[in-house]
């Protein structure tokens, strides 16, 4: 029972501990450690930077050619960024693409953060619970979308009937309507996904100091007080993974919508990963999927960006 | 300050460090199971009960339809126990396939990949968490800016490349391809951000080097995110079916996925029965895995070891 | 050593490829010089055996040259051949399993003019494989679409057999019989492709898809949506809510009836065979049509589909060019479509010879109609070749999802389409 270090120390930045080093010596000390940082990074950055990196500057410079994958690229300037400017279906997908991740996003962080707090306790059969909740995440994407159709079915599905019981008179289509056939994905990808985020909360989970807890209930904070005060604090930065990586995610969304709806019914759960892949293997214009690929990257990393300068300024 | 050195100290002990991710936390209940009453409890388990019948539907349907015969599986209304039970499903998918040869060569890339991308993410986890150098930043948002790009999109170009290098059609390229991702980094060094840097600064004052930092402080402390990231590569790699489609082309280097995809796509027409056969006993291992890894996800793990 | 050692095994290739030759020189010049292997891209190769038939038959005349099968997934198959002619490692011979795509690997200069190559008289789909009249491939298979029924429910409703007289009005009039007559199995099954409405659509009124011009589709869509309104087929929100398949369908007796392409001929013989489908009786009759100038057994019914068919790598080694286009000689030749009956397969070329070799497999219908339904049709290609049919096509099933669900109604959807063609896509 020694350290009650305060969260906030605790995830202090490095150099803040540190002691200042004498001035003639700092340069040295710096190039030092830069050689040393780059030695920690340099294993990866091999296979990353060759495999990875080259590959996705290599796209990105086919975003301004007419790209046919054969080895033709003819440099077009921006006019596949004009021509996404003026394409319905480029709309469309752009539109549903924020639309699935403004719902999936905080549902599905909500709900992992439950999960991954109800069973970090000390439960008899917590290990089974558990594995129960990562299931769907490894569970063929064929037999979920199989059973989900079944699940979501107007006329005889199950969900249907339970609407119907309790008294709402016109249930939803779901997959069969283009209004509610996005929140029908959502609720399967929020569904599937959940497991997944929750094994990354319950490591950021472990991080919380007992001590803190302990301290907290002397000083009479309610479960509420002690989730808001210490538990999230503690938990920001693998908070600022999560949805990071939700959010990345949700942008790219891609196999589920694929088997469950094919985009349909019409367009109405088209997303930008789908129209790249129609544009590229369907369609045989790759350098426009490319530029298609581009904006959604740009997308991703100025939400990421956003979330990069949040989180700083929150920890300090 | 000399309190944390005192629990370095401890910390530096031989076998101590190995102590800190096997030996199981104090017996303790938890901060909120405590409060609860019988009744609340029995509440809270029949809630998970439901839940987890919600959470394994979908799976016990595709077990139950691996029971069934092929033009039975999809029908009106749902069927969701066949009138007879077809087990020579199994006994079909195991002895006319190479299941075996598939798990094998699945499991080698599996573990595999996870040891690689453990080991060099959490390295390369540590320079962009603790060591501070230019450019590092941007370097770390070009990392997170690569997992943002669909693969689709650059998998053409990755495909030549490595068939330019002639690893494409063997082990290599899974694993190059896997091994190294970005995601394995971001997640290691969210997660030493949250382990205490005083830590550190005594084992330095100790006169421990950066490597010895990394081996012997932040390693044995993020046992649960490697154990997270463990489980995350090895499920995503046992399940992945696009990598291995384009570049494994030779039927002795088959993974799982590819396998019985192939292997039902083979019939006159999908065979779902006898691939849901073939599911059911790829998703047995990762179960196995996942039961014998979510052990670690127990709480104060981490900071057990500060407390001398 | 090492030097010494690559000049022996240079020498030893050197003879070997000498010897060879001589051994061939005699028997005909326009044989290839030295033994040749080609590779050949194929899929399913255990159940599609035609690309092994061919390489064997092909083989046994050229015993000079070895036919190589590279396997690809059925279901990527145009990704990874896309994948390996980019990254240089493409087959020598492209089966062209989608004509869709026909243009892609045209416009890429991924396949070799191979105008020179005489094709018999007759043969179905050639034109799938034309570019600004130059010939870049040629057919091997064509099959077309057929309304599959069964006799045994026809029976039991107390229904008159199809007879090879009806338009699309005789068939929505049997499927209402069925059903009523039936009390549970339903009249007709309808698959969840575009094409099962639109192939017809297109084929029957003569309509080009690249026209961007969808006003046709209309009455074909309000039948189809009658049909499945009155309860005479299983609506398509429970089909795709269930995953239906049409060989189940069909196999198991759940529908009377069943427009779907001659390729199924084999599937259901062997899956009775095998006892996956149900044990009863069947046959083959023209696709209803339009109106009566076309009904009749002698009339020619208009119906669609697309030619298999084999292209040559641009890249190929120059050696190897001549073989290569004997073997697409071969495969579009009446040798081959013998073979290719043989195998339950609807070759490019058909004859009355054919036609009794691909009856005569066990299992098959034995009636005429089905015989004339199999080999009589003006089949219009499902795909025109062009570079904009994919994205036509994909416009064109966004439409189909959107009727077919109930969530739009025909004519805004045709209007949609129509928009969307001329935004996206461009009309010549």
């Amino acid at each position: 029972m020694t350290t009650t270090a305060a969260p906030e120390t605790g995830i202090a930045t490095p150099a803040a501990s540190a002691a200042p080093p004498p001035r003639r010596r700092r340069s040295a000390l710096r190039r030092r450690n830069a050689l040393i940082g780059w030695s920690f990074i340099l294993p990866n950055f091999l296979g990353f930077g060759f495999l990875t990196l080259v590959p996705v500057l290599i796209l990105f410079y086919m975003a301004f050619t007419n790209w046919n994958v054969f080895g033709k690229a003819d440099w077009v300037g921006i006019a596949n960024f004009q021509r996404l400017l003026g394409d319905g279906s480029f709309h469309t997908a752009f539109w549903n693409t924020l639309y699935y991740s403004a719902l999936h996003i905080p549902l599905t962080i909500a709900v992992s953060l439950g999960l991954a707090l109800l069973l970090n306790q000390k439960l008899r059969g917590v290990a089974f619970f558990r594995t129960a909740a990562f299931f769907p995440y490894i569970t063929s994407i064929v037999a979920i979308a199989v059973v989900w159709n079944l699940l979501f079915s107007p006329d005889y599905g199950p969900i249907n009937e339970v609407l119907r019981a309790i008294g709402i008179e016109n249930p939803p289509g779901w997959l069969t309507s283009q209004e509610w056939a996005m929140p029908a994905v959502v609720i399967v990808s929020t569904w599937r996904d959940m497991g997944y985020y929750m094994i990354l909360l319950l490591a950021g989970l472990q991080t919380v100091p007992r001590e803190l807890y302990e301290a907290a209930r002397v000083d009479g904070a309610n479960a509420w007080q002690r989730f808001v005060n210490v538990t999230l604090p503690c938990l920001r930065p693998t908070m600022f993974f999560v949805t990071v990586m939700l959010t990345i995610n949700s942008f790219k969304v891609f196999d589920l919508i694929l088997v469950m709806t094919d985009g349909g019914p019409g367009q109405a759960t088209l997303v930008l990963s789908q129209f790249i892949y129609r544009k590229g293997f369907e369609e045989s214009q790759f350098g426009y999927a490319s530029s298609a690929a581009v904006v959604l990257f740009l997308l991703c990393i100025v939400v990421t960006i956003i979330q990069f300068f949040w989180n700083k300024r929150r920890s300090v | 300050m000399s309190n944390l050195t005192e629990a370095m100290v401890t910390i530096e002990r031989p076998g101590g460090l190995r102590k800190l991710g096997s030996s199981a936390p104090r017996p303790r209940r938890a901060a909120g199971a405590s409060k609860l009453r019988p009744a609340g409890r029995i509440l809270m388990y029949v809630l998970l009960a439901i839940a987890a019948i919600g959470l394994l539907a979908p799976f016990f349907w595709m077990v139950m339809s691996s029971l069934k015969t092929a033009n039975e599986v999809f029908s009106v209304p749902i069927v969701w126990i066949p009138e007879t039970f077809v087990w020579q499903n199994y006994v079909d998918i195991w002895t006319e396939s190479n299941m075996l040869t598939w798990i094998r060569n699945t499991l080698f890339l599996a573990v595999s990949v996870t040891f690689l991308q453990v080991l060099t993410g959490s390295f390369a986890a540590y320079g962009f968490a603790r060591m501070r150098f230019p450019g590092r930043d941007v370097l770390f948002l070009v990392y997170v800016g690569t997992i943002a790009v669909p693969w689709q999109s650059y998998m053409i170009p990755q495909f030549i490349l490595l068939s330019d290098l002639k690893v494409s059609n063997t082990f290599w390229s899974i694993i190059l391809l896997q091994a190294f991702g970005a995601f394995g980094v971001f997640l290691m060094k969210q997660y030493y951000e949250t382990i205490p840097e005083e830590l550190s600064e005594a084992a330095r004052l100790d006169g421990l080097s950066e490597y010895g930092i990394w081996r012997r402080i932040m390693l044995p402390l993020s046992i649960p995110a490697i154990a997270s990231l463990s489980l995350l590569t090895f499920v995503n790699t046992w399940n992945d079916y696009l990598g291995p489609l384009i570049y494994l082309r030779d039927p002795d280097l088959w993974t799982i996925q590819l396998g019985l995809k192939s292997f039902v796509s083979n019939l006159y027409d999908t065979n779902y029965a006898l691939l849901f056969a073939g599911l059911t006993i790829s998703v047995i291992p990762i179960a196995i895995i996942f039961l014998l890894g979510q052990k670690y996800f127990v709480e104060g793990i981490a900071t057990s070891g500060m407390k001398g | 050593m090492k030097r010494k050692l690559a000049v022996v095994v240079g020498l030893a290739v050197v003879a070997s490829l000498s010897l060879a030759a001589c051994s061939s020189g005699d028997s005909a010049t326009t044989e290839p010089s030295g033994p040749v292997t080609l590779s050949l891209s194929g899929w399913s190769l255990d159940t599609t055996p035609e690309f092994q038939v061919l390489a064997d038959a092909f083989h046994e005349q050229n015993d000079d040259v070895t036919i190589e099968l590279k396997e690809y997934d059925p279901a990527e198959y145009n990704t990874l051949v896309t994948a390996d002619l980019a990254a240089g490692s493409g087959p020598d011979i492209i089966t062209q399993k989608e004509v869709k795509y026909v243009t892609t690997f045209q416009e890429g200069g991924q396949l070799l003019d191979v105008s020179d190559i005489e094709l018999p008289e007759g043969i179905g789909g050639a034109s799938s494989y034309e570019v600004d009249g130059v010939q870049y491939g040629v057919p091997y298979r064509q099959d077309s679409w057929v309304l599959f029924y069964n006799k045994a429910l026809f029976d039991q409703a107390g229904v008159a057999y199809p007879d090879g007289t009806w338009t699309w009005d005789d068939y929505d009039a049997a499927a209402a019989d069925l059903t009523a007559g039936l009390g549970g199995a339903k009249g007709s099954y309808m698959h969840r492709w575009q094409s099962v409405v639109q192939g017809f659509a297109n084929a029957q009124t003569g309509a080009d898809i690249l026209d961007g011009d969808y006003g046709y589709l209309e009455d074909y869509y309000d039948r189809v949506l009658s049909l499945q309104d009155s309860g005479a087929q299983v609506d398509f929100n429970t089909s795709s809510a269930n995953s239906l398949t049409y060989q189940g369908e069909f196999g198991k007796q759940n529908a009377a009836m069943l427009p779907m392409g001659t390729w199924f001929t084999a599937t259901l013989i062997s899956q009775q065979a095998s006892g996956e489908a149900d044990d009863f009786e069947w046959g083959m009759a023209p696709i209803p049509q339009l109106d009566s100038s076309t009904t009749g057994t002698d009339e020619t019914p208009v119906t669609f589909g697309d030619p298999t068919g084999f292209s040559i790598n641009a890249n190929i080694d120059d050696e190897k060019v001549a073989a290569a286009k004997e073997f697409l000689t071969f495969a579009a030749s009446e040798e081959a479509a013998q073979l290719l009956a043989g195998i339950g397969i609807t070759p490019a070329l058909t004859n009355d010879a054919v036609v009794e070799t691909y009856f005569a497999v066990d299992g098959a219908p034995t009636d005429e109609l089905s015989a004339f339904a199999w080999s009589t049709h003006d089949t219009f290609p499902e795909n025109p070749t062009s570079n904009k049919t994919a994205a036509v096509q994909g416009i064109l099933g966004d439409l189909h999802t959107a009727v077919m669900s109930g969530s739009v109604d025909v004519k805004t959807a045709i209007a949609e389409a129509e928009d969307r063609v001329a935004n996206e896509v461009g009309t010549d």
